[in-house]
């Protein structure tokens, strides 16, 4: 303690710029060492077709995650995927059953997503009423829709060229991971290379300071709600692929998952902070640890249990690592 | 005597830095013990082990003798530490007197209930040593700044405290309102209140401190008796080189730039007109809440106009949105830097260019070359310390934050730079490359409005200087009979005559 070492200047930045990927890094240690324990408890886990497996079931967590990341980023919460992705999946059916042509379908289904992302993004911004409620109004409001659309009853019989569209593969890779992958890339480049993407951090990170500097707050904001809607509608016409139905209870609870792979990734519900790749490991974290439980045969309650301590362990750790903000 | 308070070899280090090595110096029963030093020199970290939030890696801190080693903040103030912090930790939906009872409420029915109305009764009553206008139930965030800064201290008269560190306490208040704060600061002395006083306005130590403590670089450079030194001995230890004393340069030109007519405002602007010129720094003065704060932001576009009108080179406009007014070349470096300038967690290069995005985009992408290369440019303009363009702002000091959001302007090319108490919480030396940074800035054609309650920083800069009282403009100096006497008396005269309309103001 005698001497006087350098200022903090010349040390904390390098420190700094090597932290942030540094808490991605973290969230890849953390799938490493589930990875690690269920390889170790069941046999064939790391096999390529279960690692591929993994991916597949992962990917609709995925999607709806890199929505929510964004804004989660951008101060807010979008708790209406679950029937915003409803709506989309038994309109989209509806119409495919109908003999619209799928690529029309699946314009309507994505549609419905802006739509919705938009209802949402507009009571935010220019009502000014506060995310949380917003969505929690349309979560119910969405899924009345749904169910008042089809009466309840699941739509059947969606023709086999859609599903292979959103349930094959290509080059031996299901066809969902591509389209996440696509995905994520976008969000990516997004976030990182685009006024919107710093335009988002700025509106959560400080809305005051972005308002007098001239960012436009409203359409920011619409914008995060918009993709969180569209990406929710994407990935309900992957399940409707996989299960070849759309049922308008389907979806239910998805917000959590999502904002638990938001979460886990590192994105800061108070704003102004998050990372796409994070995102994406923490839905291949939940994703893997749902598999390997199910292939130890554990009832479904312990899954629940072991998200629940997943999302708690992750925080205490992102906590204790990060020190004093 | 036994000193009241003693820091012995005091070290703090922190991974990678030693933020205080060895600090020893005591303060007297009812001593009020100036503390001085530029930003980062450690007066902070060594309150912060004053009032509990960190742990000295060595050294010991006594209190009336006793050896004290507090684990959080709450044992300091059970040990009679009172802290003020320079930016308020108040909860904002909670009353004046919630806040003051904040952790400790007095309660009835066994701490079943809050006793609201006992609250508010103490609460009037510490509160009436200071500022009696202040209405205990009346919600935080309806105040001032300054009014929330003396609920602060009320608070601590609350705590009956052995000790009250003062963290930059009048970095809001207007000269009147330090005159009274003088006052009761002499009479907390007086009854044996020990004051640890944390400035960066000399004249304020030298006036009211009878020892300072000057420290550099996390070391204690000196104990000085002011009464035997000088202003500039003191500031040549804290920043060890001398500061000249600076002559005002004037570069106004006749060409109207901006030109106000007849603004009033639902907030508080009644009937303001002025014009601005090119090349001109024009200060603004008056006590805090006459309207100087909304003036800027009416012409920032921040606020809207009920009545009136602006007009920028001759052509008139009609703000909606800081948007449309930064497209007209009008930029606001405002008050609170931390509330409405800086994006905290952003780098310092993207928080320059966030007013200016897309003209530093094609086709919707960043091009992040351009944006880095003017980053580079303007930053090193403006002396950002450290260069580090990554950095994310938060880690910056105020001074260079505040350079940061000057850069910010230069690059969105906004013509009339507004500058909201442009020094506040800013040290010495930052202090003057922003004054000559202002000055070269009015020197290369820019339209300057300076609003300020520091007196000497609108006589320094200014080319003319409005006062303001009550939402209007009360009078217009120009720099030849510019003066402190002048400007006060043109801030608080009426005062006396309608003491509601004016709840801070001070008659002297």
């Amino acid at each position: 303690m005698t001497s006087f070492s350098n200022p903090p200047e010349t040390s904390a930045p390098a420190f700094r710029r090597f932290s942030f990927s540094l808490r991605d890094a973290g969230t890849l240690i953390g799938l490493v060492v589930i990875m690690a324990v269920f390889a170790a408890l069941v046999p064939g886990f790391l096999s390529e077709r279960n690692l591929v497996n993994i991916l597949q079931q992962s990917s609709i967590n995925a999607c709806l995650a890199l929505g929510m990341t964004l804004v989660i980023i951008s101060g807010g919460i979008d708790l209406s995927v679950g029937p915003t992705a409803a709506i989309s999946a038994v309109i989209t059916a509806t119409l495919l059953l109908g003999g619209t042509p799928i690529p029309l379908a699946v314009l309507a289904g994505l549609g419905v997503g802006v739509v919705c992302g938009f209802i949402n993004g507009a009571l935010v911004a220019y009502v000014g009423l506060q995310p949380f409620i917003v969505t929690l109004g349309t979560l119910s409001t969405y899924r009345a829709i749904a169910l008042i659309y089809t009466g309840g009853n699941p739509v059947l019989g969606i023709p086999p060229g859609f599903r292979s569209l959103f349930n094959g593969t290509l080059f031996g890779i299901p066809t969902p991971v591509l389209i996440v992958a696509v995905v994520a890339i976008a969000a990516s480049v997004l976030l990182k290379k685009t006024p919107i993407g710093e335009y988002l951090m700025a509106v959560g990170g400080n809305e005051e300071a972005a308002y007098v500097a001239g960012v436009p707050i409203a359409r920011t904001k619409i914008t995060a709600y918009v993709i969180s809607g569209s990406l929710a509608a994407l990935a309900s016409l992957i399940l409707i692929g996989r299960l070849g139905a759309a049922e308008p209870i389907l979806g239910n609870l998805w917000e959590l998952d999502a904002i638990a792979a938001a979460a886990i990734g590192g994105a800061s519900l108070m704003g102004g902070k998050g990372s796409i790749l994070g995102t994406i490991l923490g839905a291949i974290i939940l994703g893997a640890m749902r598999n390997g439980l199910t292939l130890m045969n554990v009832q479904a309650f312990y899954q629940l249990l072991a998200t629940g301590l997943i999302i708690l362990v992750a925080m205490m750790i992102d906590r204790a690592t990060r020190g004093r903000e | 005597m036994m000193p009241r308070l003693r820091f012995e070899t005091i070290s703090k280090s922190f991974p990678g830095v030693n933020a205080l090595t060895d600090v020893s110096f005591e303060v007297a029963p009812g001593e009020i013990h100036g503390l001085l030093g530029e930003n980062g020199a450690g007066k902070s970290t060594l309150l912060r082990i004053l009032s509990g939030v960190f742990r000295p890696t060595s050294g010991t801190v006594f209190v009336d003798g006793q050896a004290v080693a507090f684990r959080k903040p709450m044992d300091a103030r059970e040990a009679g530490i009172a802290m003020i912090h320079q930016e308020l930790q108040q909860v904002p939906h909670l009353s004046v007197a919630q806040n003051m009872f904040l952790g400790h409420s007095l309660t009835r029915l066994g701490g079943l209930l809050v006793s609201r109305r006992e609250q508010e009764a103490r609460a009037a009553e510490a509160l009436s040593m200071i500022d009696d206008t202040i209405d205990p139930s009346a919600p935080i965030s309806s105040l001032k700044v300054a009014q929330r800064q003396i609920v602060e201290i009320g608070r601590a008269l609350l705590d009956k405290a052995r000790v009250i560190a003062m963290d930059e306490p009048t970095s809001s208040l207007t000269p009147s309102e330090f005159d009274r704060l003088a006052e009761v600061i002499a009479r907390l002395s007086a009854s044996g209140v020990s004051i640890v006083y944390v400035s960066h306005k000399m004249d304020e130590v030298f006036r009211i401190c009878q020892r300072a403590s000057v420290m550099r670089d996390g070391k204690l450079v000196g104990m000085v008796d002011l009464k035997g030194t000088s202003e500039k001995d003191v500031i040549a230890m804290m920043v060890g080189r001398e500061l000249m004393r600076e002559e005002h340069n004037s570069f106004v030109t006749t060409t109207v730039k901006l030109e106000a007519k007849n603004l009033s405002s639902s907030s508080k602007i009644k009937d303001v007109s002025f014009k601005l010129h090119k090349g001109e720094v024009l200060g603004i003065a008056g006590l805090v809440g006459s309207g100087r704060t909304e003036l800027l932001r009416l012409l920032a576009g921040a606020d809207r106009l009920s009545a009136g009108a602006i007009t920028i080179d001759g052509k008139t406009m009609n703000f909606t949105s800081p948007r449309e007014a930064i497209a007209a070349g009008i930029g606001l470096v405002p008050e609170e830097r931390k509330r409405e300038g800086i994006i905290p967690l952003r780098p310092v290069s993207t928080n320059m260019a966030l007013a200016s995005l897309s003209s530093f985009s094609s086709a919707g992408m960043i091009r992040t070359g351009k944006l880095r290369s003017t980053a580079r440019d303007l930053l090193k303009r403006v002396n950002l310390r450290p260069f580090q363009l990554d950095r994310p702002i938060r880690l910056f000091s105020g001074g260079n934050q505040q350079k940061a959001i000057i850069a910010r302007w230069l690059a969105a090319r906004s013509q009339i730079l507004l500058f909201d108490e442009p020094t506040r919480g800013i040290d010495v030396g930052a202090k003057s490359e922003i004054y000559h940074l202002i000055e070269d800035l009015a020197r290369e054609g820019h339209s300057i409005i300076v609003v300020s309650s520091e007196l000497p920083e609108v006589i320094r800069l200014s080319d003319r200087v409005l006062v303001m009282r009550e939402g209007r403009i009360a009078a217009t100096i120009p720099r030849d009979q510019l003066t402190e006497s002048a400007i006060v008396a043109h801030a608080i005269l009426g005062a006396r005559a309608d003491a509601t309309n004016a709840p801070i103001a001070q008659p002297v």
